[in-house]
Parts: structure tokens; sequence; C-alpha cells
């Protein structure tokens, strides 16, 4: 090819005719040859540029066009997304009475799954398993290998777990943002807070919902977006509550009670300062309600509002106030005690032989259940049911929390003599902690009917007039004669002048009739008793402690100094000073761990 | 044309090579790698040694692989043609055989020393084959049916080897490359008009296929397919590039966020953000104004090899520049068109900017060859 043989032959004989070089014709030729074929390209080629440089032109175009209309765009977040219902996770705090916080927000992280984008199911399993023990390699593989398109692994993961999952290096777990509730406090308030769980839940956001306490009370309030700043205050003083809570500890194992609950209530304003019941939970880690055994000794329980008792003694107090307003008796009048007490069947005996007869007060103060009875007989079943249901001791206690419902009192169907002999020292009706908190507070506050309350009022909220001021103040210094001479001598606080009554009730078996060995002891308290402020209520749920060589139950000698230690404690945070009138040590110190 | 017909004479020789490389288009290059410097800065979170600095070790070792490809003959380039693409095309079913899986793909084989993408490097090589083809054969032929057969079979046997891998990308780069090359070598019309009646025909098949035993794409490229035409059907799934990179470009406006301002791609909203999808960084930290100066700079570096072809009396050299300057077209065409939602996402690189070593080799491989053809041109 290198070389085009001449053509024409003549052209080179011609040539050689004339002298002249056939070398320079050849490459006349090749010159010639050469153009010719880039003339013809040319025709083609020319064509062919301009079409492709018109498409290098109008893609140009597209694309500087489609940079123009995209950076002009406002940036929206997908469609899909926002038709839906919007998840709100956000959910207001939750404060103590001096805003404190006891319940809050936190950034968490949820784990999901896309079987379709993932590579490597079976190392991503393995993976898996050795950041979430709790796991299963074989359960989650099944998962990662089946149909399902998307699939939750972990509903709350911390930052390092999800750092953890997230060095996997597995395109198909992804990661979704997540408010988590938060109680700081761990068991602080547990049962008042009660828990949240996720409702509808999201890639990018679930809902949080209350599922028991005052977060499922207020849920909408919670819940309302309008409510985001500000948080629920509660009356609940986060100090006192765990002072309460360690005191209420350490008594409930020195008595070596199953459990145990107090209340300690501003008798003005009826706010619940502090509301222990134990045993408890965290609430961040709310536990499943038990499948077996009685719903009562779960730590879900809140003995102090849902747990429905005879309260026993603690209920003589009221059965005295209404004789002395009913202007039946005075404080001196002498009541027949002698025993035992037949009234058709039943026999109503005292703890001990305290003779023939005694005066009112000291019925009340060394707990005379015959005296009681006798009284209760002046005032008859129908005013006795009057005078108790004013104090609210029939009905629900509308507290702010659905486990309220729950404490409905049990009275007797039919309200006969009999009953009302029983009822007036605390047997035969059966109501909650609470309920004898408020009615005690009545008492305490110069007659006027109390509703406990979980939210923060400002200054009193006095209900009707139950009792006479008189009488009130005369049932003080009743219930502080208690304490100095009577039952509760255990109670003398030091420096405060602590009034109250006592109550052993034996518990009901299941199935009828009483345990011998079982009680609940309470002691329903008021102080400082010159200038009432608060109402503290202890009850120990099966007490026992060996003291001076024997076993006793006695609210005496168990619910008593658990609450003379608890007012020793919390009084100082209630900013309540000590009276210069030295008490007595009540000789028990107890010691919280 | 055969190389021994140059007037060796007016082609430049030794050392003077060197003046003769197409500057300015090396500078053009080194522009457009720098915006990537820079993007890979940014996405790292200002970390150089993340992304950036073995990016540009690979653009500095690229440029000398350039250099030296340009300092070779042309016609010795055109010589090898033939080899190179048989070379192509049985590491192709090499790693067909015992090709590593990554990202789930086959598409890697491990020579011990460097890791290499043979689809890659087929899109040179095809390129390189069909433009000797097309100068051995007399452009009397050109349109003849049996002359026509041989380089679509030579374009369907690697699309077909790259489909399987699968890599839809690559493979559609090298059909529309290939057959952006016959055109310009001046195949009759009435075959691309019968390739794009039929193209439309095979689309319609891919889609009725769907469902059926038969079916001829993969579940997730059919996800694409749908995410593109209506990305809200699944935002959080296969549509989350799409939409996460619309909203990055938006955010950006007209004159950007800033340098490391951008907030949607480093902050982790982005998967790929450093490799597919680097475009998006560019657009919102610069904005309209930076996106379209890259644009702007991959259009003259079009530009260039155009006029450097044209101006070529080398059939060869002329075909080949062309060649590359419609693949390295289609490299950001497609990649552009794609972060923007023009297009379904296909897995195709910002060439030179991206990240990634395979793909900014064989670029400066090719342009080595567009270097050698401008330096040996007839003059």
């Amino acid at each position: 090819m290198t070389r085009t043989p001449l053509r024409p032959l003549a052209a080179i004989l011609d040539a050689r005719r004339k002298g002249a070089d056939p070398d320079a014709i050849e490459r006349a030729n090749t010159r010639q040859r050469h153009e010719a074929i880039r003339t013809e390209l040319r025709g083609v080629g020319e064509g062919r540029l301009l079409v492709l440089g018109v498409m290098f032109f109008c893609a140009f175009s597209v694309i500087g066009a489609r940079m123009g209309v995209l950076a002009n765009s406002e940036p929206t977040e997908n469609r899909a997304v926002r038709t839906q219902v919007e998840i709100l996770a956000q959910r207001a705090d939750i404060v103590d009475r001096r805003g404190r916080v006891l319940a809050t927000n936190i950034e968490t992280h949820s784990l999901y799954a896309q079987p379709q984008e993932m590579i490597e199911p079976e190392r991503a399993a393995q993976e898996l398993v050795k950041t979430f023990p709790d796991l299963e390699t074989k359960r989650l593989l099944e998962d990662f290998t089946g149909k399902r398109k998307f699939l939750w692994v972990k509903k709350k993961i911390s930052p390092e777990q999800k750092q953890l999952v997230h060095d996997i290096g597995e395109p198909g777990l992804l990661f979704g943002p997540r408010e988590a509730r938060l109680y700081p406090n761990g068991r602080l308030a547990s049962h008042v807070l009660g828990g949240t769980s996720f409702g509808r839940e999201g890639v990018h956001a679930a809902e949080v919902i209350g599922t028991a306490g005052v977060e499922k009370q207020f849920d909408d309030y919670l819940r309302d977006p309008a409510n985001g700043e500000s948080p629920l205050e509660l009356s609940i003083d986060m100090t006192v509550q765990a002072a309460a809570e360690r005191v209420l500890h350490g008594g409930m194992k020195l008595m070596s009670a199953k459990g145990a609950s107090s209340i300690l209530m501003d008798v003005h304003s009826g706010e619940i300062l502090s509301v222990v019941s134990l045993p408890d939970f965290d609430p961040n880690n709310r536990p499943l309600p038990p499948t077996e055994g009685s719903p009562d000794d779960s730590p879900l329980f809140n003995r102090a509002i849902q747990g429905v008792y005879e309260l026993g003694s603690t209920f003589k107090a009221f059965t005295v106030a209404q004789a002395l307003d009913l202007k039946l008796v005075n404080p001196a009048t002498m009541i027949d005690t002698r025993g035992p007490l037949r009234w058709g069947k039943h026999r109503i005996r005292d703890f001990h032989d305290y003779g023939n007869e005694l005066p009112v007060e000291t019925v009340l103060t060394k707990s005379s259940n015959i005296g009681t009875a006798r009284i209760a007989q002046m005032i008859g079943a129908e005013r006795q049911k009057d005078f108790l249901g004013q104090l609210g001791l029939l009905e629900r206690m509308p507290v702010e929390m659905p486990e309220a419902h729950g404490g409905m009192p049990l009275t007797p169907k039919n309200w006969s003599e009999i009953s009302t002999m029983t009822i007036s020292y605390g047997h035969g009706l059966s109501t909650t902690s609470m309920h004898l908190a408020a009615a005690y507070a009545a008492i305490a506050n110069g007659g006027r009917k109390i509703t406990p309350t979980l939210l923060r009022r400002n200054g009193p909220a006095y209900g009707e007039r139950v009792m006479s001021g008189e009488v009130a103040a005369t049932m003080r210094g009743m219930l502080r004669k208690v304490v100095t001479e009577g039952t509760a001598s255990f109670g003398d606080v030091s420096g405060y002048s602590v009034g109250g009554k006592t109550g052993t009730a034996d518990k009901p078996k299941p199935t009828g009739g009483y345990y011998d060995e079982k009680v609940i002891a309470t002691f329903a308290s008021i102080f400082p008793t010159d200038k009432p402020r608060y109402v503290l209520v202890v009850t120990l749920d099966e007490p026992e402690v060996y003291s001076f060589g024997e076993k006793r139950r006695s609210a005496g000698w168990t619910a008593v100094p658990v609450a003379a230690e608890f007012i020793n404690r919390v009084a100082p945070l209630l900013g309540l000073r000590p009276d210069v009138e030295p008490g007595r040590p009540t000789g028990i110190t107890l010691t919280s761990n | 044309m055969s190389y021994l017909e140059y007037n060796v004479k007016y082609v430049p020789t030794g050392p003077r090579k060197f003046l003769y490389i197409n500057w300015p288009l090396a500078l053009l290059l080194i522009a457009v790698a720098s915006v990537g410097f820079l993007m890979l800065y940014s996405v790292a979170g200002g970390d150089l040694s993340r992304w950036a600095e073995p990016q540009m070790k690979r653009f500095g070792a690229g440029f000398v692989m350039m250099i030296v490809v340009a300092m070779v003959p042309i016609w010795f380039w055109r010589n090898v043609s033939a080899v190179a693409y048989g070379i192509s095309l049985l590491l192709l079913v090499a790693v067909e055989l015992f090709g590593e899986t990554g990202m789930g793909a086959q598409r890697w084989i491990d020579l011990g020393i460097v890791r290499l993408q043979p689809s890659e490097l087929m899109k040179i090589t095809l390129v390189m084959l069909l433009a000797a083809y097309y100068d051995w054969l007399p452009l009397k032929r050109v349109s003849h049916p049996l002359w026509v057969a041989i380089p679509v079979l030579l374009i369907l046997l690697p699309t077909l080897l790259v489909l399987r891998q699968p890599d839809l990308g690559t493979s559609i780069l090298l059909l529309t490359g290939g057959g952006a090359l016959m055109f310009i070598a001046g195949v009759h019309w009435a075959y691309f008009a019968a390739v794009i009646a039929a193209g439309i025909g095979l689309v319609t098949a891919v889609f009725e296929s769907r469902g059926t035993p038969w079916q001829m794409l993969n579940n997730y490229q059919y996800r694409r397919i749908d995410t593109f035409i209506d990305p809200s059907v699944d935002p959080l799934g296969a549509g989350y590039h799409i939409t996460q990179s619309k909203i990055a470009l938006g955010s950006g406006g007209w004159t950007g966020r800033g340098f490391m301002q951008g907030t949607q791609s480093r902050l982790n909203f982005l998967p790929e953000k450093h490799t597919d999808f680097i475009f998006t960084t560019l657009s919102e930290e610069f904005g309209f104004i930076g996106a379209f100066s890259l644009l702007a700079l991959y259009a003259l570096i079009i530009l260039f090899c155009v006029v450097s072809a044209i101006g070529n009396a080398n059939r060869y050299g002329s075909l080949l520049t062309l060649g590359i300057a419609v693949t390295f077209f289609l490299f950001f065409a497609v990649n552009m068109s794609m972060v923007m939602g023009l297009i379904p996402v296909v897995g195709v690189p910002l060439p030179l900017v991206s990240y990634g070593g395979s793909a900014m080799m064989v670029l400066m491989i090719a342009f080595g060859l567009v270097q050698s053809a401008h330096v040996h041109r007839p003059r």
C-alpha cells in the first residue's frame, strides 16, 4: 500500500520522455488521493459532526436549564411523608413544685432493617447479636432473608450502640431519630409519673404516649404542641419525695414488711407533697404487669392510691369527732368499756382490759374498740354514714391518676348496727390511705373538707365544713395526747409536736375471715398540732418486729417509729422550725441504704 | 491510511513533542480535577487525608500516565487497538468467572497490584477498536450490512457482559458511545433510525416483562425507574438519593451556602456523597454558579477535543478523539442528569471529580490517547 503503481503507464513514459522524476509524480498522485479522501470524508463527516454538535448543545442546554430550575426551587421535604398525618414526637416536661425536672425527653435512635438493601445478611445478623446479646442470630437471619421489606430491630439504642451498628457497614441497617421519655431521677416518684410507651411509629419519629400515672392522666396536655414550653407542674416536692422514699425503704426493711406506703399532704391546699409506694420500679424501664400472683404484690401497684384496706383504729378519730360534733359526749364523758361486748353472734374485744369505764379522751388515746363501738351506738348508722360520706370516705378519691379509679372504698351492703359498731373502729369498711389522709386533713385544718391533688395549687382550697372548728381543735388536742400518753408514744419527734392515731387491722383472707398474724399497720398523723400544716399517713403491709423479746406487729411498734423518722427528716425540708419544747428521743434511728 | 503514509517530516519528534501537547486541554483537566479535590475535602468535613489526598495522588499518577501515553506515536496505539480490545474482553469474561463481588455487583478483578474494573478499561478499548476499524474500512463499504454487523457485534459483546455483572450505567455508556462512533464514521441514517425504533420496542418489552418469570432487569433496577418517574413513591427507600439530592440542589440556590457549609451532603443525608453524588455537594455549596461553571469546564474539554479532531487529517486519530469526547460527555451528562432527576439513577461517577481510582486512571489514559492523536497529527 505504500506505493501505488504509477498509472497510467503513459504518464510514466511521458515523464521519462520529458526527463521528469517519476517519484515526484508519485508524490503528486498520493497528495491527490489524500485530498480526494479528505473531500469525501468532509462531505459525510461535516454533516455528522454538525448533528453531534447540535446534540451536545441540546444536552448542555437541558442540563444547564435543569440546574437553574433546581437552584430556583425551594428545598422541600418529600411529599409522601407530609401527606400522612404527622407524628408529633414532642411532649412537655413534668416538673415538681419548684420547677425541678421529673420527666423530660431525650433524643435516641431506633434501628430498623430493609432486608432488600442488605448485602450480607448473615454477617449483619452475627454482628448485631454481638452488640445486642438479647437478639437471636437465627431469628434475625430469617427476617433478613425473608420477604419482609421493613422490620424494626431495636426501638431505642444508645449512641454507643448506634456507632457499633454503623461500623458493621451494612447498608440495609438504618437508623431513625426518636424522642424517648427520660426520667432523670430514676425510681423517684415512679408511681406518680407512671410511664410511657411508643404509640404510632414512623421511621423519623414515634409518638410517646402515657401508659400510667400522670403521664396517662395528662396525656393530651403533654402532647399538645401548644404546651411545649410550659411543663406540667406537680405538687410533689422532689427533695421531700426523695427523703420520704429513703426513710420508708429503710422502715420497710427494719420492720420486715412486704410493702409500705406514705402520703404527705398539705392540709390547707390538699397538695400532695410526696406519695410513696414500695416496692417501686424505674419508669425508664417500666416492668410488664405480672401474669401470675396477686397484682397487689407487683411493684406497679400503687398501695397509697389503689390499695383498699381496712385501716383499723385510725377510724376511731372520726367516730369521736362526730360524737363531739353532735354534742353527744364531751372529752370527759365516761364510756362503758366492759368486755367482751357481745352483739348477736359477734364479740368485740379490746387488746388490753381497760376496766369498767373510761373517759372519751382515753378511749381514743388507749384505742378501746369497745368504747368506740359504744359511742357509735349513740351516733347510729344513718348519721355515721352521712358523716363518713361528707369526709369523702365512701367514694373514689378524685386524685389525678388513672390508678385512682381502682381505689373504690368497700362498704357493707347492709349498713346494720353491727356494721356501724365495727366501722367505728375501722373494720368492715375498706378505703385507701389517700382517703384517710384527706379525712385527717379535715380535722387538721379546722374542720373543712379537702380534695387531694397532684397538681400545684396556690393557697388553700377548702371544701364544705364537716365539723365545727372547736371540735377540730379538741380533736387535735386528743390526737396529740395519743402521741404523748397513748399508743403512739414512739411518734413524739423532738422539736415538732406530732399528733395522730394508730391503726392495726388484721388482713382479710381471700377465702373469708381474717389472718391471725398478718396485719396492716397504719399511723395517720398531723403536725405541728398547734398550727397544723401537714398530714402524714404511713402504712406498713405485714410488718413484724422483735422488740423487748416479743414479736410485735401493732402500729405503735411499727408504723409509728417509721413516721417519726419520716417527720424528723422531712420537717426541716418543709421549712418547719422545731419548737423549743424538748421532746423525748424515739430511741430508734433508721438509717437508709 | 497507513502510518507509513504519514509525512514523518511534519510530525514532531523527540523531546520537542512535549511542546506540541494540547496544553489548554491539560490545564482544563487539572482545573476539573481540582474542583474534585475541593469537594472531597469538604465532604470529608475538612479532612484532607480521607478522600482528597488519595485522589490527588491518583490524579498525579494519571497525569504522568497521560503524558507517557501522549508521547507514544498514535499509529502504535492504532496497531494495538485490536489487541487491547481483546484483552479487555478476556478480562470481562474473567470477572464473570472469578471476579470479586463488591457493593452488590461483580465488577472487580484483583491483579495482585491493582484492583481493576475491566468494564472501565472496555470504555476506551472499544472506542480504540471502532476507530481503527473505520480507519481500515474503505468509506464505500461503511454502510454495507455485513460491515455494519461487525462493529455492532463488537459493541454488543462487551455490553452484554457488563450488563450481566450487573452494571446498567456502564453498559448504557458502552452502547451509546459505540453507536455514536459509528454515526460519526458515517454509517447510514437508516440503521440508526431502525435501532431507535427497536430501542423503543425494547423499553416496552422491559416494562411488559416485569413480574413475569423472564423479567429482563433486576428488581432494584425497576425500582430505580419507578422512583425516577415519581420519587415520592418511596422517599425513604430507592427514591432517597434523588429526593435528598434535589433538596441539596434547591438549598444551594444561585450562589450556594459557601465552601464547607453544605448541610444535606455533610450531615450524611446522602450515601455515596463522595462518589456518584458528589455533584450535590458542589451545587449546595457553590450554588448554580458553581455547578454551571463545572458544566462549562466540561463543555470546554469537549470543545477542545472536537476542534482537535476536526483539524486532524488522520482518520484514526480523529475518530478516536471524537469517540473519547463522546464517552466523556456521556459520563458527566448522565451523572448530572441522574443527580438532578432527569434520568433514572444509574451508577455513573462524575468524571475526574468523583472519588475512585479505576475510573480516574482510565480517563487519564483516554486523554493521553487524545493528546497522542493531537501531537502526532499530520501537519
